[in-house]
């Protein structure tokens, strides 16, 4: 029987060729790889935190995709598909409790990402129980009961001691702020870390207030604010949207002066609400990858403008402040186990602590934490400040974490203190 | 307090009072009338804001298209919520409220399949700020100023209606005391469709007119809610000018507490005010005590 003027033996072989040869040239990573390791991501993929969870999890899906096409990860002479598996907690603790209980016993993850904040608690003793590795962006979650738990991307909110640090250096002139703060996990240690980074370089803070992470109306706030008259507006770390309306409303309420927040997550939007003149100068933590400084050979993490690139291909406007962090986690988490020889969490995270230093995004950095945290269980080097200018992310300089708290740790800790966010004062 | 902060402090009061009482009088009209406890009612609200996104910000069609498309589609969402649930469950005192939480959900999901999870925050088309009668202090985005216009016009509409036409005296009748109304030959069935489509659309309204103003999400009826709530508690349930006045009310109080002092006091001091009214006068500011 013939398939038209074609033999349909032939036709076989030739498809099965054609397949097998397309299968060697699209996927070489998995026919090479021997098998998977999967690692857990647990943070917020809907819901009002999902800008710091959903863009952290494209960029894992680039970073796994990347290494797989590569051929896989090689960890103790083994080779490894990584796959991703995910899980919405919503930034609810009863969902993050459930999600972390299916990744360990139902989807057998080697390791567990997490944004952190409120829903930690209701994850530690699964993780401590099991012991399984889980990192957290935010350190303030660290504690000497939770010794599982690593924070190798981001020492929220300590890195936001450099914004202040350099602005005190380049405008001197800056000598009163006011701070606005959701009253949550994230906003009131990151007013710690602001008050005293300002007390540090002499700027007198007149006024801190907190909104409720409910407030839709910004206008009371931010006329509360500008009462004070204040040379800087401090937005501590305010979510995605709040930093958004935050900005609309001081500048329909015609302020002038300096702002500094953590982040600017999509600050295109803001620029296109408020002005290109308005946003000049504002400065933030979180850099576009496209930056050329991070093309420096002490950056660590692996082709950052490509990477920014792909994000920006494939996620086009969805680039943000955990975009490249969970990715730069997987790299420390990499390095761990290959240094390890092993997948197994005990195990990789002695390989990531080896000799008290690890290879972070923004170059070499030291675990540290035992002082503030209970714990050194925190990733801690340079980190950058960033400024828009004509409107885009630029970074202006990179500062060195450590050095500052070399100086002015008894400062942080009074503050950490006073707002009853030390680790012995947590419950 | 300085004067140009007082001043500002009730501008940003005022603004909070009138898209607050579009959304409370929208409660209190299906409330009266239907009895019914409408929950989904902040995501009718949403419903209007993101049909504005979509036709404004979106399509780059007029604002005002937007905000027209917006009452009649929330007009239609209420209507077919009337027709498809709570007349089904009118004889069911709590079936009409399990039915709005359920039509909750299912508005906040479809939001997320329809538009994502992130917040949309987009300029509207009168952005700039205007300074009133030439006084500093007095500084508002034309935006803002917008939904003042629109509520004292929407609000003075509905009052005219309510008080100048037949439907308006029907449907007065029909929240008053729909058995002696049946009597009289009202169709409570369709009174209780024309508050729901009323309800709605004011609450489409109210969405649209603010969608510029907040960060429009799939979940920022909520405190839209609880605030409208708390306004036809104190207000008195189903009086219309006890919702209006209980908005004002609600809105400065909260709006200068947030200046004052913080958001989070202004929260409980919302909450509080609910309290103190309902243990001095429990039927609200001007509701009248239920009948034995």
């Amino acid at each position: 029987m013939t398939f038209g003027s074609v033999d349909r033996r032939r036709f076989i072989g030739t498809s099965a060729l054609a397949g097998a040869a397309a299968a060697t040239t699209v996927h070489p990573g998995r026919l090479r790889a021997e098998e998977t390791v999967r690692i857990g991501f647990l943070a917020p993929l809907t819901g009002g935190v999902a800008a710091w969870g959903l863009p952290g999890l494209y960029g894992c899906e680039i970073w796994a995709e990347q290494k797989n096409a590569a051929g896989g990860v090689e960890i103790g002479g083994t080779s490894y598909n990584v796959e991703i598996v995910s899980y919405d907690n919503e930034y609810l603790p009863d969902k993050a409790r459930t999600g972390a209980q299916k990744l360990i016993s139902e989807d057998g993850v080697s390791f567990i990402e997490m944004l952190g904040g409120d829903t930690m608690p209701a994850v530690t003793p699964i993780a401590n129980r099991a012991e399984m590795l889980v990192s957290t962006l935010l350190p303030s979650d660290l504690s000497p009961d939770t010794p599982f738990l690593v924070a190798p991307a981001e020492v929220h909110p300590i890195y936001n001691l450099t914004g202040v640090w350099w602005m005190a250096e380049n405008m001197p002139e800056a000598k009163t702020a006011v701070i606005c703060a959701q009253d949550d996990a994230l906003g009131r240690p990151s007013v710690a870390t602001y008050l005293a980074a300002f007390e540090a370089h002499g700027i007198e803070v007149k006024d801190t207030i907190f909104f409720d992470i409910s407030t839709t109306d910004f206008a009371p706030v931010m006329t509360a604010m500008l009462a004070h008259k204040p040379d800087i507006l401090c937005l501590d770390t305010a979510y995605a949207e709040f930093v958004n309306e935050l900005c609309k409303q001081a500048f329909v309420q015609n302020y002038g002066g300096q702002i500094i927040s953590c982040t600017a997550d999509f600050y295109a939007d803001i620029i296109a609400n408020t002005s290109e003149e308005f946003m000049e100068g504002v400065i933030f933590q979180f850099p576009d990858f496209d930056d050329p400084a991070l093309n420096s050979e002490d950056i660590n993490f692996n082709d950052p403008n490509g990477f920014f690139e792909v994000y920006n291909e494939r996620h086009p406007g969805q680039w943000g402040a955990v975009s490249w962090e969970y990715a730069s986690i997987l790299d420390l988490w990499l390095d761990g186990a290959q240094k390890a020889g092993s997948i197994e969490p005990a195990a990789v995270l002695g390989g990531m602590k080896q000799g008290g230093k690890g290879a972070h995004a923004f170059g070499e950095a030291n675990w540290w934490g035992e002082e503030l945290f209970g714990i050194d269980n925190a990733l801690v080097g340079n980190w950058p400040v960033v400024q828009i200018q004509n409107g885009k992310a630029v970074i202006v300089e990179f500062k060195s974490i450590p050095e500052w708290w070399g100086e002015h740790s008894a400062t942080m800790i009074k503050h950490f203190e006073a707002m009853g966010e030390m680790w012995y004062q947590r419950a | 307090m300085d004067i140009a902060v007082f001043l500002q402090t009730c501008l940003n009061a005022t603004y909070a009072s009138s898209y607050l009482a579009l959304v409370a009088v929208g409660l209190v009209l299906i409330f009266g009338v239907m009895r019914v406890v409408n929950f989904a009612h902040g995501e009718l609200y949403m419903a209007g804001a993101y049909c504005l996104f979509w036709v404004f910000y979106q399509n780059e069609l007029p604002f005002f298209a937007g905000v027209a498309v917006a009452v009649l589609v929330v007009a239609a969402v209420g209507l077919f919520l009337e027709r498809t649930m709570f007349r089904p469950m009118k004889d069911n005192p709590l079936g009409g409220l399990i039915c709005s939480i359920g039509a909750l959900l299912v508005l906040q999901a479809g939001a997320v399949s329809l538009f994502g999870v992130r917040k949309k925050s987009f300029a509207g088309p009168y952005n700039e700020a205007v300074t009133l009668f030439g006084v500093d202090a007095l500084t508002i985005s034309g935006q803002r100023l917008v939904v003042i216009a629109f509520a004292v016009i929407l609000l003075g509409a509905l009052w005219a209606f309510l008080r100048k036409s037949r439907f308006g005296w029907a449907l007065r009748a029909v929240a008053q005391d729909p058995e002696a109304a049946a009597l009289q030959g009202i169709s409570i069935s369709r009174i209780s469709m024309l508050a729901m489509v009323l309800g709605a659309a004011l609450a489409g309204a109210a969405g649209a007119l603010t969608a510029t103003i907040v960060p429009t999400g799939p979940y920022m009826g909520h405190p839209v809610i609880i605030g409208a709530f708390i306004v036809i508690i104190v207000g008195g349930l189903g009086s219309l000018e006890g919702a209006i006045i209980a908005s004002v009310l609600y809105a400065f109080t909260h709006t200068f507490v947030t200046t004052l002092f913080d958001g989070t006091i202004a929260d409980i001091t919302g909450l509080v005010l609910m309290l103190i009214v309902l243990v001095v006068r429990p039927h609200g500011l001007l509701g009248k005590p239920e009948r034995a």
